[in-house]
């Protein structure tokens, strides 16, 4: 026979550690309240054989039974409709007046209940003393002492709570309440409740008593009786003067302060813990965003700027490049080899000559070529040319064309260039691995295609986010399983309510700059729906790590690299973010009070490692997997679209089908006229947008630098507001779709992101054109008609909704 | 009487009511805070607290923390 127990408790209270205990299974542990939403099984280690396998189900951590939030719903629904055979109550032997409020809940359901007091080890190291006994039998349950994190006492828990829920002895609650409050509870059970099992009967009683809807909902209550029963609560309420559901609350936290004297000693301890002093600076009202600020700029600072850089250039170039050199090994002696081989077959004087004479024309790209010949630096320089070459060729009826004076080899490569190989330890990137592999079994031309232009590389060019995007990971979780994360939803609260979002929306968004998916993913730790909603369809509105070279292309090839372009996408950014969250809450949708900010603060502590790298393995595999699937079949899509095509009216297949021909070039063609009125109605400028849906940095991948010939700044910025703020790629829209949970709310977040990014581009182009000398009087009122709805919105008083309803559907 | 706001970071405080709608309420008795209950002012952030009540720490927004009148 197969048994089910359930794992409950408050938040944060040890209980995935402990299910990770008593199962072995790796659940991420955060220090984060609320980390569970959905319920998870497993089953108990040692208990497993197939007749005699005990089922483990760790449910959300919830502070009791009301029907207030998605967690306790969960909770309730599963203890009362699976009835399982027992259920372990993990409770936070630190914190056990609070705790056991939950638990004199529990032991009212008529499941056997066993009390699992944890972090024992943190209450005999404070010196404080629990009498376990005497707490068991005030109770009436089984109560033992483990620490989940030390794995003390697991064992005898398992053993105790298998035992208990095969012996089916129900459990009957040990405590009263006030004499009031009995009768009517006795009333009610009389009146209603006669007919049902004995040991269900006081849980639905003390409910029906709070005027709980969805337990009188649940029992198909007829009005006639609601209304009898309605009497005995009236009665009792003006007795004690206060509503049912206050007196049951006021009843218990007064019976387990009355129990709690004499099984629990506290040593009396300095005033403040160190939590409490740690938290009077860190949330102090001037020193909490500095401090902030200092720790993301840390952040960012090593993950994208320096161990970031890095870990990308190795992945892209080396990995998913040419190859790299193994621990460095070699890398210097082959750049001074390259360097040499430049110096005498490149950086000639006529070379060097060409270049001033291009600089001084002000070609794109010569002063770069320029510093590359003055540093002498091969690598650069290859790069530099690779880029910029052939705008020399062309400009200025090709008088400043270095071409001929190069060394190049009849596919334009430099010729006798030193092999990095033949230097220290070489390691080989995967598509040259590949190459050479196909190459051996002499596969055909177009399945080479495939595997190395559609599958390597793009599947590739995600993947090489990867290193990157576990540097940010090891960081977020660091502070999210030391407890500084819920400090940091603490702190952006007062800011966030300004524009209708809550505190907890800032984590998703923080994440959401290194990729859209797992900041997606963190909208969960949000209760209130509208709010989550809300964070969902903003969240990818903040540039992620695969938007920053959309960025840098058009900051060099339309504005020579001014400074001010990269800060301005993160400012358009967080701009959106914050109009959208204005005029949202202003729509039915969304209507309401912000939810109350309430959060329970954990206390800090040392996170483990094995926690935290499995914190970052978590979020990293899950944008791993989105890659191998989605993100695959995407690029071979791709790739089909941009090999295959019609030359000459006839269907063909060429790898170097001239993008025009191509299917893709036909789809882009069909709809450019889409793009016209925000300014950039070409062919690749659509190809660029459709193939941003796979991943945003394919965008880049359609544009060369010399493609933006004829497109204005204006166009430019418009293009690049609009494919930084439009639909993410699939599998951020993946990710939205999991989380929305709702076809409907997916489909209205990305159009939703698509109409706000074109009124965006709209605006800029347009209303831009006026000053540029582009006017066109059509498109200029339709922006100011769109600038003027935006405005609109955007000081309209709130409507606030009378009633709010929340349809919350819950997969349990 | 006074509103928690009002009252001085680490001072200790008695809970004698709890405006608001329900579900306010239940929300703030399920964390604890009933009445006659005490609670510690930790930290004040423009109006936005850090109290410790009943041993844990929970952080609560300028508005909920009006609607708790302490003495």
């Amino acid at each position: 026979m197969s048994i089910k127990i359930a794992l409950a408790g408050n938040p944060n209270s040890g209980k995935t550690t402990l299910f990770n205990a008593l199962t072995g299974s790796n659940q991420f542990v955060g220090n984060w309240p609320g980390v569970t939403v959905e319920k998870k099984e497993g089953k108990i280690k040692g208990y497993s054989a197939k007749n005699d396998e005990v089922i483990l189900v760790d449910l959300p951590g919830i502070y009791s039974l009301s029907p207030y939030t998605l967690e306790e719903v969960v909770s309730r629904n599963f203890l009362l409709d699976e009835k399982p055979n027992a259920i372990i109550n993990i409770i936070d032997g630190s914190n056990l007046e609070r705790n056991l409020y939950l638990t004199t809940q529990l032991v009212e359901l008529g499941i056997p209940v066993i009390a699992a007091v944890n972090m024992m080890d943190v209450i005999k190291k404070n010196g404080d003393k629990l009498n376990t006994e005497r707490l068991s039998k005030e109770l009436g349950c089984e109560v033992v002492e483990i620490s989940a994190l030390r794995s003390e006492g697991i064992d005898v828990l398992a053993e105790k709570a298998v035992r208990i829920a095969k012996s089916g002895k129900k459990m009957v609650a040990q405590h009263s309440f006030d004499g009031s409050v009995e009768h009517a509870l006795a009333h009610i059970e009389e009146a209603v409740l006669h007919d049902m099992p004995d040991d269900e009967q006081r849980f639905l009683a003390i409910k029906l008593f709070e005027r709980d809807d969805k337990v009188i909902e649940r029992l198909n209550l007829d009005s006639k009786i609601v209304s009898h029963i309605e009497t005995d609560i009236k009665n009792c309420e003006d007795e004690l003067d206060d509503d049912s559901e206050s007196i049951i609350t006021s009843e218990r936290y007064a019976y387990i302060a009355s129990i709690i004297g004499s099984c629990y000693t506290k040593k009396s301890r300095g005033k403040l813990t160190v939590t409490d002093k740690i938290d009077k600076v860190v949330t102090n009202r001037w020193l909490a965003l500095p401090i902030f600020a200092i720790v993301m700029i840390i952040v960012y600072y090593v993950s994208v700027t320096t161990v970031g850089t890095w870990a990308t250039d190795w992945a892209n170039d080396g990995v998913f490049g040419d190859g790299w050199h193994l621990f460095g090994i070699g890398s210097s002696q082959y750049e001074d080899a390259a360097n040499e081989y430049a110096e005498k077959e490149i950086f000639l004087p006529e070379v060097k000559t060409a270049l001033e004479g291009a600089n001084e024309a002000g070609i794109t790209g010569a002063d770069e070529l320029l510093t590359a010949v003055e540093e002498k630096d091969f690598g650069a320089f290859e790069e530099a040319y690779g880029s910029y070459g052939e705008e020399l060729a062309v400009k200025e009826g090709g008088k400043f064309d270095i071409t001929p004076m190069l060394p190049l080899d009849e596919n334009g490569e430099f010729a006798d260039t030193p092999d990095p190989a033949e230097y220290g330890v070489w390691v080989p990137g995967i598509p040259v691995l590949v190459e050479s592999g196909l190459n051996a079994v002499n596969c055909a031309d177009w399945l080479q295609g495939l595997i190395l232009d559609g599958v390597v590389a793009g599947v590739g060019a995600v993947l090489g986010f990867v290193p990157q995007m576990l540097v940010l990971f090891i960081f977020l979780a660091f502070l999210e399983s030391c407890g500084y994360m819920a400090r940091i939803a603490f702190i952006m609260d007062r800011i966030f309510r300004k524009f209708g979002l809550s505190g907890k929306s800032f984590i998703p968004m923080l994440i959401g700059s290194g990729c859209g998916v797992p900041g997606i993913m963190a909208s969960r730790t949000i209760e209130n729906e509208r709010d989550r909603r809300m964070t969902i369809m903003t969240t990818t509105f903040i540039p992620c790590g695969a938007k920053l070279p959309i960025i840098a292309l058009i900051s060099a090839a339309l504005f020579g690299g001014t400074w001010w372009v990269a800060p301005s996408a993160y400012f358009l950014g967080i701009a959106a973010i914050i109009v959208s969250g204005i005029m949202l809450k202003k729509t039915k949708m969304f209507s309401g009070d912000p939810a109350p900010f309430v959060m329970e603060l954990p206390a800090y502590h040392l996170p483990t490692i094995g926690n935290i790298l499995r914190s970052m393995w978590e979020r990293a595999s899950s944008f791993i997997k989105k890659a191998g699937t989605i993100i695959l079949l995407s690029s071979i899509i791709i790739w089909a679209g941009s090999c295959f095509g019609f030359v000459d009216g006839s269907f063909a297949f060429s790898a170097d089908m001239e993008l025009e021909n191509s299917i893709l070039g036909t789809i882009g063609n069909a709809i450019c006229w889409i793009f016209a009125p925000i300014g950039f109605g070409n062919i690749k400028a659509a190809i660029a947008t459709i193939m941003g849906l796979v991943a945003k940095e394919e965008v880049v991948g359609v544009f060369g630098v010399l493609d933006f010939e004829g497109m204005t700044r204006l166009a430019g910025y418009a293009f690049l507001a609009f494919n930084l703020l439009c639909a993410p790629c699939f599998a951020a829209i993946g990710a939205i779709r999991r989380e929305m949970n709702n076809p409907k709310w997916t489909a209205f977040a990305i159009a939703y992101q698509c109409v706000f990014a074109y009124a965006v581009a709209l605006m800029i182009y347009q209303i831009g054109s006026v000053f540029t000398g582009g006017l066109n009087i059509i498109g200029l009122i339709a922006a100011i008609l769109v600038a003027v709805f935006l405005i609109y919105m955007l000081v309209k008083p709130y409507k606030s909704a009378d009633k709010l309803t929340i349809k919350a559907k819950i997969k349990a | 009487m006074i509103p928690l706001t009002f009252a001085n970071v680490g001072e200790k405080v008695c809970i004698k009511k709890i405006k608001g709608k329900d579900e306010t309420r239940r929300f703030l008795g399920n964390l604890g805070f009933v009445e006659n209950g005490e609670i510690i002012i930790v930290s004040d952030n423009g109006g936005n607290l850090i109290v410790n009540v009943k041993n844990t720490r929970v952080a609560i927004s300028r508005e909920m923390a009006n609607k708790i009148i302490v003495a």
